[in-house]
């Protein structure tokens, strides 16, 4: 199981629609990696409205990219977290301080425009 | 009933009344309203009914007690009034019985008798009330519920909840629900959490709050922590509470030029 990461100029959009298991997220991890390798990307927006569980691992893991992509260059969001997800995420105590987040697709963007100009 | 029982029973009618009176007579009722005279009315009529109802039978079928009971929970009598005059009732009933010479056999059975009677209807008045109480408390609870955390939409974008009593962690959890599920609702890039109306805050009042502001921020949007009046500052820092991560203004009003700032919208005056 793949998650398919698209590139949009000088963005990388992904959209997590299915369940995330452990493999699936080491997968996209080296994925994600790959492709800002390969594309140059600045700017990385990761989409998170589908998903409504997350568990500890899932949370590292994504703190990981986060700090990895922001190693090779590329700036990372989190759009879309659902409430269920934050609580989750508040009582395993993570509260990811050092990603940026936004509401949606479109907030995110605005974000990495304004946080890379800026 | 028995009828060689409740033969006696009226025999007796004045001598029981007479008993009543006497053991009724003191009881203390400080939560109620109540003037002397309203209070020995009320206990003739519950005498009255009583007597009434050991010739009528059952009680459950007819509901002239059960309105009386009502009534007397209602004029805020407490549930004791009526437990005790029951119970009182059964031991002079009793008392008078046996103060006629019968044999053991017929005794006991009158004694039995009166218990069957008497048990059914102390249960129902226990039963009755508890429940009234539970209706009245479940009640008064969502009402508290309701009025607990509201998330306000302001302007576009920006949303205020405004905090007002003590907050312990079950309203905390509430709290943040409510804070979480706005923010997608209204689409909030500001939140504005106010505190104003929170007496005290303590570690652990601060620790909701962080945790409340950190799921926000997780979500995509901003907190801003407004109303911090002089003493809770004080109290912040000299418990060693961190609020660093997140902005707090001393007022709503402040905190509010601040979220217009961050979603790049002004409030212009018209000339």
């Amino acid at each position: 199981m793949r998650i398919p990461i698209l590139k949009l100029h000088e963005y990388l959009l992904i959209t997590i629609q299915v369940e995330l298991d452990d493999q699936t997220a080491l997968q996209f991890q080296e994925d994600l990696l790959n492709k800002i390798h390969d594309t140059g990307a600045k700017g990385v927006v990761i989409d998170l409205t589908s998903v409504d569980m997350i568990d500890s691992f899932i949370a590292k893991v994504l703190g990981d990219v986060v700090r990895m992509s922001k190693l090779m260059g590329a700036q990372v969001v989190l759009t879309g977290i659902q409430p269920a997800v934050a609580i989750t995420l508040i009582d395993l105590g993570i509260s990811m301080r050092e990603v940026p987040t936004a509401l949606d697709l479109e907030q995110g963007l605005d974000k990495l425009r304004l946080e890379l100009e800026g | 009933m028995n009828a060689e029982t409740m033969n006696v029973i009226q025999m007796k009618r004045s001598r029981i009344k007479e008993l009543w009176e006497q053991e009724l007579g003191g009881f203390k009722t400080e939560t109620s309203a109540m003037t002397p005279h309203m209070y020995n009315e009320l206990n003739r009529e519950f005498l009255d009914l009583l007597m009434n109802h050991v010739s009528l039978g059952d009680i459950s079928e007819d509901g002239t007690l059960e309105r009386f009971f009502d009534k007397v929970l209602r004029a805020n009598m407490p549930l004791e009034y009526i437990t005790q005059g029951l119970q009182t009732y059964r031991r002079i009933i009793l008392e008078v019985v046996l103060e006629e010479d019968l044999n053991k056999d017929v005794a006991i059975e009158i004694y039995r008798e009166v218990d069957y009677w008497m048990d059914p209807i102390l249960n129902k008045v226990v039963t009755n009330s508890s429940r009234l109480w539970e209706r009245t408390v479940s009640i008064q609870k969502s009402a508290l519920l309701e009025l607990s955390a509201p998330l306000i939409p302001v302007f576009q974008h920006i949303s205020v909840m405004p905090l007002i009593g003590t907050i312990d962690t079950e309203r905390a959890k509430l709290i943040m629900e409510n804070l979480l599920e706005g923010v997608i609702q209204y689409r909030s890039q500001v939140v504005l959490i106010d505190i104003t109306g929170v007496p005290v805050v303590d570690t652990m009042v601060a620790h909701h709050i962080i945790q409340a502001a950190d799921a926000v921020r997780l979500l995509g949007s901003t907190c801003i922590l407004v109303g911090i009046r002089p003493e809770i500052a004080q109290t912040i820092v000299s418990l060693g509470i961190d609020l660093s991560l997140f902005p707090t203004r001393s007022t709503l009003q402040k905190g509010m030029e601040q979220a217009l700032d961050i979603t790049n919208q002004q409030i212009v005056k018209e000339k």
